[in-house]
């Protein structure tokens, strides 16, 4: 296992490199520049600005000594927000985004698994059928949408939710993580739905079912655990979605997080911003995806390697 | 057939209305009434009102729709030509070279895509063109995976053997032999596509990065209706179901002719 987690960590390393090179030349493909405002500044003020922040330079050197900063652990300064480096603003973003994100997956695995699970022992009955049609509207339904109707329902028509903003105790969070939690816990409840079926016809269940085990035990104990690998293997991609949906939760309900930096900093062209919150976000998805690894493993000891 | 398609056949209603709509109706999408501004449903011609500005509801919920479907299949041809390019490619070589392709495929899967895709936007401005460029290069992963795994199990078939051993050139074969056999479930994944890019396109139209007025998508009108909804809810329920109700439709249509492949 610790084979597995320092080879991951290592392949990690080139690949989060070509991430944010890629951006880093993207970002200054871009026409205009940070320091473009509603009145152009005199060209000395330009100059001197673009020196103060090293822009001047050619940009692989701009590149290198980015690189070379980051590997200390220094984002750099925002070119936008400027009294703020760009590490003060991901600590202020990430715990909004994270906690969004963690809710979200726990509430839909919550709810998808349960599903998946009553949907698989009732195979072929009408409320397998009705679960599963519920499952595909579920993951059809794009936060952008479900959020601001969320919104509508249960902020502005019946005044129960907060419609904006974080504020005290937990109420914000509810419509946030619904909407961000709906789309993914469809396509959870369909995987737990179709690997259970498949795995409830195997040998070893038959076996068990011989043997006089109760069918709750047949389930839980013999069932799920294999029936939960394509849900393992669900989990790195729908990382990466939560933290896309996540830019609109957060731009819809109006909460300060990661997302809205991102969108906001490409738009002002403000590079080191951007490029902070795509390394963050990058490596967070491998990470992510080796602990859907780890637990692909557990679930599924064929899979473990040396 | 009516009752078994259902979903096929709302998504057919809906395209036909899109195509339709513009010539029946008096309004065009970007056109200004400016004695009805804000006009509530069913108000002299406009049968859903009309926006904050006097814009025809119904004639621009057309207007998007049809933007949206035309992104959305342009971006699924896309994902389609360079999924089917590279898997097949890969599927049929093989060896090193099969392994080096699927690795970057794997590789790709796992990045933040969409951040890319929004850099791309910001960077190249947003023209309709790249909106649909930049979806499709993002959407070809699974295609290619698919296409891969058929061609290798048809590599092995006993007809393919005999082309090669025929003397067939591998063009010919892979036209000729291997492409009508992988056409069904390649059409099955370009299904299940439309409604990924859609929901892509939306998104980024919603950020204000995709497509750009006076043109509009549903994205937009989603987004125009949420800034909106304490006025006239109607602005975000309207386009918000005819996307949802296309989202769905499209994938239950798709899943189905999947597992009819698989």
């Amino acid at each position: 296992m610790f084979g597995l987690i320092t080879r991951r960590l290592l392949t990690a390393i080139p690949t989060l490199l070509v991430i944010i090179l890629a951006s880093f030349f993207l970002m200054r493909l871009a026409p205009g520049g940070p320091f473009d405002g509603e009145r152009p500044l005199d060209p000395a003020t330009q100059a001197a600005l673009q020196q103060a922040y090293g822009l001047d330079r050619p940009l692989w050197d701009q590149a290198w000594l980015y690189v070379s900063r980051l590997v200390q652990g220094d984002f750099g300064p925002s070119l936008v927000y400027r009294d703020f480096t760009v590490s003060e603003l991901i600590a202020q973003g990430l715990p909004i985004s994270l906690m969004l994100g963690g809710l979200a997956i726990v509430m839909a695995l919550a709810i998808g698994v349960t599903a998946g699970l009553f949907a698989a022992v009732r195979a072929g009955k009408a409320a397998d059928k009705v679960i599963m049609m519920l499952a595909t509207v579920a993951t059809a339904l794009p936060t952008f949408v479900t959020g601001p109707a969320l919104a509508l329902l249960f902020g502005l028509w019946l005044g129960l939710l907060p419609v904006s903003g974080t504020g005290d105790g937990v109420a914000w969070l509810i419509m946030p993580v619904v909407a961000l939690a709906l789309p993914v816990s469809g396509a959870i409840a369909k995987l737990t739905r179709a690997g259970l079926a498949s795995v409830l016809k195997q040998d070893h269940i038959r076996t068990a079912r011989a043997r006089g085990l109760s069918e709750t035990k047949i389930l839980f104990k013999h069932g799920l655990r294999p029936a939960l690998v394509p849900v393992a293997s669900y989990l790195g991609p729908a990382a990466a979605g939560l933290l896309t949906g996540a830019v609109v939760v957060e731009t819809v309900f109006g909460l300060p997080g990661l997302g809205r930096y991102f969108v906001q900093g490409a738009l002002n062209r403000d590079y080191p911003l951007v490029l902070g919150v795509v390394t963050l976000y990058a490596a967070l998805i491998i990470l992510f995806n080796l602990f859907a690894d780890l637990i692909y493993g557990w679930l599924d000891p064929r899979m473990r390697e040396g | 057939m009516l009752t078994r398609h259902f979903p096929l056949v709302i998504v057919l209603v809906i395209v036909a209305l899109a195509l339709l709509l513009p010539w029946l109706m008096p309004w065009t999408y970007d056109q200004i009434d400016w004695d009805a501004v804000r006009a509530p449903a069913f108000s002299g011609s406009h049968i859903f009102g009309t926006d904050e500005i006097g814009r025809d509801r119904l004639a621009r919920l057309a207007a998007g729709t049809r933007i949206t479907l035309m992104v959305a299949i342009a971006a699924a041809l896309v994902s389609l030509i360079v999924g089917i390019a590279w898997g097949a490619t890969a599927g049929w070589v093989g060896g090193r070279v099969d392994e080096v392709m699927m690795r970057i495929v794997d590789g790709l899967y796992a990045l933040p895509f969409m951040f890319i895709v929004i850099l791309l936007m910001v960077v190249f401005g947003r023209s309709i063109l790249l909106v649909f460029v930049g979806i499709g290069l993002v959407e070809w992963l699974t295609m290619a995976r698919v296409v891969r795994g058929q061609v290798m199990a048809l590599k092995q078939r006993p007809f393919i053997l005999a082309a090669e051993a025929a003397g067939t050139p591998p063009i010919t074969i892979l036209w000729k032999h291997i492409l009508p056999n992988i056409a069904g479930v390649a059409l099955a994944y370009l299904m299940l596509t439309v409604p990924q890019v859609v929901m892509v396109e939306s998104f980024l139209s919603f950020l204000g990065l995709g497509v750009q007025e006076p043109l509009t998508s549903l994205g937009i009108l989603v987004k125009e209706g949420a800034d909106d909804m304490d006025m006239t809810p109607l602005g975000l329920l309207l386009p918000g179901a005819v996307l949802v109700v296309l989202l769905v439709c499209l994938t239950v249509e798709g899943e189905r002719l999947r597992d009819r492949f698989s």
